[in-house]
């Protein structure tokens, strides 16, 4: 059960013999620049420039790494180059895009398609979108064979197909050949993706967020996977991201942007360790860490810009940390310019003031963050969740007669005390949804027991549910899909005070208190959601949640929908208010290194059942369970600084059905380390090193070196 | 695929029966008895006792449904009220006109409605684009019966191009005969159905040309035609499907207003003159051989419908 990406890229280098040396990157002509590029689009609020004069080379053989939070162009600016974007909107597209010298802007249509795929070729970010669902796999791979080599019979393209497949380690890739997109894992299709792209072995590669929407431990597959094109290919390739984790563990070289442009380009560990432009280092700031214990986080103040107005000057001014309103900064368009070695470049007036910014991010100056206090678990918990258990049913058949049952929670148990936070961290589908819905009965419980505040859920009539929910609250994902749109902000904050029967002239101050306290302007509250960006709208969202003094607050992934810098402020808000008021969080979400910042005590969730618990420290820094270390070595770290000694090899295949989980140990089918007694006697949660593991060879696992662990 | 094949078939058994019970049923909703019907006002107690026993009104309800429906399997509709002849006679005698027509008609509606589609989902501001447009809100609006007037007004009265009536002539007897006396009705029939087919497909194609599949499809270098064809249109087409089905029931239903302008001698005539007279076995036989060709074609679409998408067959 180890990795197939490897086996399969090591089995492809017999098939693609012709290996490209990635020797000579920077020297010579690059495969890809970017120069000038201009991107507008037209809307009721205005022209938008989304890309805003932005330049970027690539060299054969590198990654270089374009870096930067939602809507600073970077999609725009790829999309743009290759004439892929189509919207009717689309104003104007200006500036150089050359492939070998040749300005794919100006070339016709049909002449540019011919090098689309061939020249360059491209991974999406939501593979299971970018397939055609219609269209068996195989022959979506082969077409792009086809379409550049006429004289491809289907038989042979079929071979090299199965070849490429093989490959990029998807199993049986003769039957898979001939199956659709849908039965395919999200992994699996991004595989899928990627041997499309390399079919012709082109020049540039350009991967758009292509693991975004995937698991630590597939995107580890697809980063290393990613890796093994490249040597085999010789290509250029542009990864874009917005997480720095995955910069750090592949970038060669970066590129930062922000408002549509590069505000900073620099070999990897300068970018990381000597920054020359205030963002990047703020950024790095704001980043929780995996590998570091709690701090309180930096986040960059305010929004990103707005791209229908973009001011004069530095677009970063109004949210610069050194800047701090010198005229220079508000008046003159800060041009890059390359660093005092000639390597890198910076668009900042003041670029050798950057790097001071992360020393002061390093000084564990403000450690007033959620100290962990000793026994403060005593007391009755706010939480108390006894053998939950849910379970959905498959429909199927003629009848559809339920055929057999989901067990999306099964058997988990839990406890909360008051003013601390319970992280619960696992892959989709493992069942921390569920569990949370749970707690408010928005699932109904198949069995087991919850009870808040000592109260039981599950046996609570109407009047008793309706108060638990109130003293019970939940922030969603998506905040605009939980406040009603119609509504001004401030009315949906009101919503649940109008509900209790308090009178307006006291609801109007008890929303101008809570907007206060999540550091919203009371002016706004007569503003739409629809106004207001993704972090503002989580407010919103914590406020409403705060309007009737909730003991326990449900948290399921309440930052993963933000930017870096956004999601710091909104994870010291959560902080903050937890100090104030000593509410109970349980909070959900597959990042490790944000649960790692916010939580006092971990649970790891692998199918529906808790394999470990603990206090942070033990379970981040010894963890026991063969699940939680594979998991913990798949997050990127943000340091590229001796990444090379990180190398290792990812957690192989995707989690299993929960619909037919395996015997004994629900792990047992991609634990490295599994014995015969794994399949056969499921392991009990049992108190290991201070923490609970549930796992039969958990005394040992401690002395395996991270490497032999996998 | 299997079992949502089995689950479809039952489903269309079970509605098709139900369909059969409305269609026995509605004559009991009309006013007048078919005995009364038959033999006049005048007519003595015994002589309508008799004739009923002969058209099987006699006995409690459900005897008289299962004696009809058993009767009807085994391809007996009974007798027309009116000429005597058997009820299949009469409507054998038409199917083959209203297939004929209702297969004019759609491969008419299919040839317009697919290019016309295209060409306003793809280039929605051209000259083309805004002139199909405009086809399309005519064709909407048009009345088919004022259509099918017009067209003989000018083709046939005063140009004479083309016959008035239509006289039924069988396309694998006279192949050229045939299209002469069907292309006036199939037109007035397609230039309406066309519009709403065209219009459907326009809008789906335009939501296809912006999913992420087809920038795949253009990012592998396939040319802008191929993308089109191999891509947008296989799955633009899905809903399609479902709108070309229902109008394919409708057009096999007979098309009974044009039918009656052109003198067309197809089901839908006959219906229209069996409700006239009243002739309720006539009626009967028609409405249920409508109610199962248009299920029957339901069905169809809904098995078309798995073969064009995987994720429907195999699931
Ligand atoms: N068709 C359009 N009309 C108007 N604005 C658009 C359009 N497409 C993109 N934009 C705007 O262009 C800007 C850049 O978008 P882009 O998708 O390149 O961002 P990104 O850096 O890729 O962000 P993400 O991390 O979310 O993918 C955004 O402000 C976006 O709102
Ligand atoms: S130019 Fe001024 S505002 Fe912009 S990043 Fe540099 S210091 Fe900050
Ligand atoms: S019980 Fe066995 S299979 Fe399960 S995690 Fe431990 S070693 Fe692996
Ligand atoms: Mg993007």
């Amino acid at each position: 059960m180890s990795g197939g990406a490897l086996d399969g890229a090591t089995r492809g280098g017999t098939v693609h013999s012709a290996l490209t040396p990635a020797a000579d990157r920077g020297a010579g002509q690059p495969v890809l620049s970017l120069r000038d590029l201009v991107v507008e689009f037209t809307t009721p609020a205005g022209v938008v420039r989304a890309v805003d004069g932005m330049s970027y080379d690539v060299f054969g053989g590198e990654t270089l790494s374009v870096v930067g939070e939602t809507g600073s162009g970077k999609s725009v600016s790829v999309l743009a180059a290759l004439g892929l974007l189509r919207t009717p909107n689309l104003r104007r597209v200006s500036g150089q895009a050359l492939l070998g010298g040749v300005d794919l802007l100006t070339l016709p249509e049909v002449e540019l398609r011919r090098r689309l795929g061939r020249d360059v070729a491209m991974i999406f970010q939501d593979a299971i979108s970018a397939l055609n669902p219609v269209q068996r796999v195989g022959h979506q791979i082969a077409e792009a064979l086809r379409v550049h080599d006429r004289a491809l019979t289907a038989a042979a393209a079929r071979v090299r197909v199965v070849e490429l497949l093989d490959m990029v380690g998807v199993p049986h890739a003769d039957a898979r050949y001939d199956q659709y997109p849908h039965q395919f894992s999200g992994g699996m299709c991004q595989r899928v993706m990627i041997a499309m792209a390399i079919a012709n072995r082109p020049k540039v590669l350009i991967a758009d967020e292509p693991t975004t929407a995937l698991d630590v431990s597939v995107q580890a597959q697809i980063l290393d996977l990613l890796r093994v094109a490249r040597e085999e290919t010789g290509a250029g390739v542009v990864l874009i991201t917005h997480d720095l984790g995955v910069v750090a563990e592949t970038a060669d070289r970066v590129s930062v942007t922000y408002g549509g442009r590069i505000v900073e380009s620099g070999e990897v560990t300068q970018i990381f360790t000597r920054p020359r432009h205030p963002y990047t280092a703020a950024l790095l700031g704001a980043l929780p860490r995996l590998d570091t214990a709690a701090r309180r986080l930096l986040p960059i103040p305010g929004q990103p810009p707005d791209p229908s107005e973009l001011p004069p000057g530095c677009a970063f001014a109004p949210r610069c940390p050194i800047s701090q309103g010198r005229s220079v900064c508000t008046e003159q368009r800060p041009e890059a310019r390359p660093g005092p070695d000639g390597a890198g470049v910076s668009a900042c007036h003041f670029p050798d003031e950057a790097a001071a910014l992360l020393t002061r991010a390093d000084s564990p100056g403000d450690t007033t963050a959620s100290v962990s206090g000793g026994d403060a678990a005593a007391g009755s918990p706010v939480l108390d969740v006894q053998q939950a258990v849910a379970r959905f049913p498959v429909r199927s058949g003629v009848l559809a007669r339920p055929s057999a049952w989901v067990h999306a929670v099964d058997g988990v148990s839990l406890r909360v005390p008051a003013g601390r936070t319970l992280g619960l961290v696992g892959e989709s589908g493992c069942g921390k949804t569920t569990l949370a819905r749970l707690v408010l009965r928005l699932v109904e419980p198949t069995g087991g027991r919850i009870l808040v505040d000592g109260r039981d859920v599950g046996a609570a009539g109407r009047s008793q549910l309706r108060q638990i929910r109130r003293s019970a609250q939940m922030v969603f994902q998506d905040p605009y899909a939980s406040l009603n749109p119609r509504l001004s902000v401030g009315d949906n904050v009101a919503e649940p005070l109008r509900l209790q029967g308090l009178p307006y002239a006291k609801r109007r101050s008890q929303v101008a208190d809570l907007f206060a306290r999540v550091g919203l302007r009371t002016e706004h509250a007569d503003r739409l959601p629809s106004e207001f960006s993704g972090g503002q709208r989580q407010r919103v969202a914590i406020a409403r949640a705060l309007a009737s003094r909730p003991g326990l607050l449900i948290l399921d992934e309440p930052v993963s929908a933000l930017d870096v810098s956004v999601q710091a402020q909104v994870l010291n808000l959560l902080a903050d208010l937890q100090r104030e008021s000593a509410m109970a969080y349980l909070f959900v979400s597959h990042d490790l290194a944000v649960i790692r910042q916010v939580a006092d005590e971990v649970a790891v969730m692998y199918l529906g059942r808790i394999v470990e618990s603990g206090s942070v420290r033990r379970v981040y820094d010894d963890p026991r369970h063969p699940y939680t270390r594979a998991l913990l070595a798949s997050v990127p770290v943000p340091d590229p600084v001796g990444r090379a000694d990180r190398r290792r090899v990812p957690l192989g295949g995707d989690v299993p059905s929960p619909v037919d989980p395996p015997s004994g140990c629900r792990f047992r089918t991609r634990c490295p380390i599994a014995v015969a007694i794994c399949a056969e006697k499921e392991p009990p949660l049992r108190l290991v090193a201070g923490g609970h593991t549930a796992c039969h060879l958990a005394d040992e696992t401690a002395d395996l070196t991270p490497e032999a662990a996998r | 695929m299997y079992g949502h094949l089995v689950r479809r078939l039952l489903q269309f058994a079970v509605v098709l029966v139900l369909g059969s019970i409305a269609v026995w049923a509605f004559t009991f909703a009309l006013p007048g008895d078919p005995a009364t019907v038959l033999l006049g006002s005048d007519a003595s107690e015994s002589e309508l006792a008799a004739t009923r026993a002969r058209l099987g009104l006699d006995g409690s309800i459900v005897q008289q449904y299962l004696s009809w429906i058993g009767h009807a399997v085994g391809g007996d509709l009974g007798a027309s009220y009116y000429s005597g002849q058997p009820v299949v006679r009469e409507l054998l005698d038409r199917i083959p006109a209203t297939i004929q027509l209702a297969g004019f008609a759609m491969t008419l509606t299919l040839l317009i409605a697919v290019p016309v589609g295209i060409v306003v989902a793809l280039r929605p501001h051209s000259v083309a684009g805004r002139v199909l447009q405009g086809y399309l809100t005519a064709g909407l609006a048009v009345p088919t019966f004022w259509l099918g007037l017009l067209l003989i007004i000018v083709l046939a009265v005063q140009l004479q191009w083309l016959p008035a009536a239509s006289d039924f002539v069988p396309i694998w007897r006279d192949p050229a005969g045939a299209v002469t006396a069907t292309i006036l009705p199939a037109v007035a029939i397609a230039v309406h159905t066309s519009s709403v087919t065209a219009r459907f497909l326009a809008t789906s194609l335009g939501e296809v040309m912006g999913k992420d599949y087809i920038r795949t499809a253009r990012a592998k270098g396939v040319p802008e035609r191929d993308v089109i064809r191999r891509h947008a249109l296989r799955n633009a087409s899905l809903p399609t499907v479902t709108i070309v089905g229902l109008q394919l029931g409708s057009f096999l239903g007979g098309t009974v207003v044009i039918e009656a302008v052109f003198n067309y001698p197809g089901l839908g005539r006959l219906l229209y003159t069996a409700i006239g007279e009243r002739d309720y076995a006539l009626v009967q036989g028609g409405v249920l051989f409508v109610v199962a060709t248009f299920l029957l074609l339901n069905l169809l679409v809904d098995v078309f419908y798995a073969v064009l998408d995987p994720r429907i067959r195999l699931t």
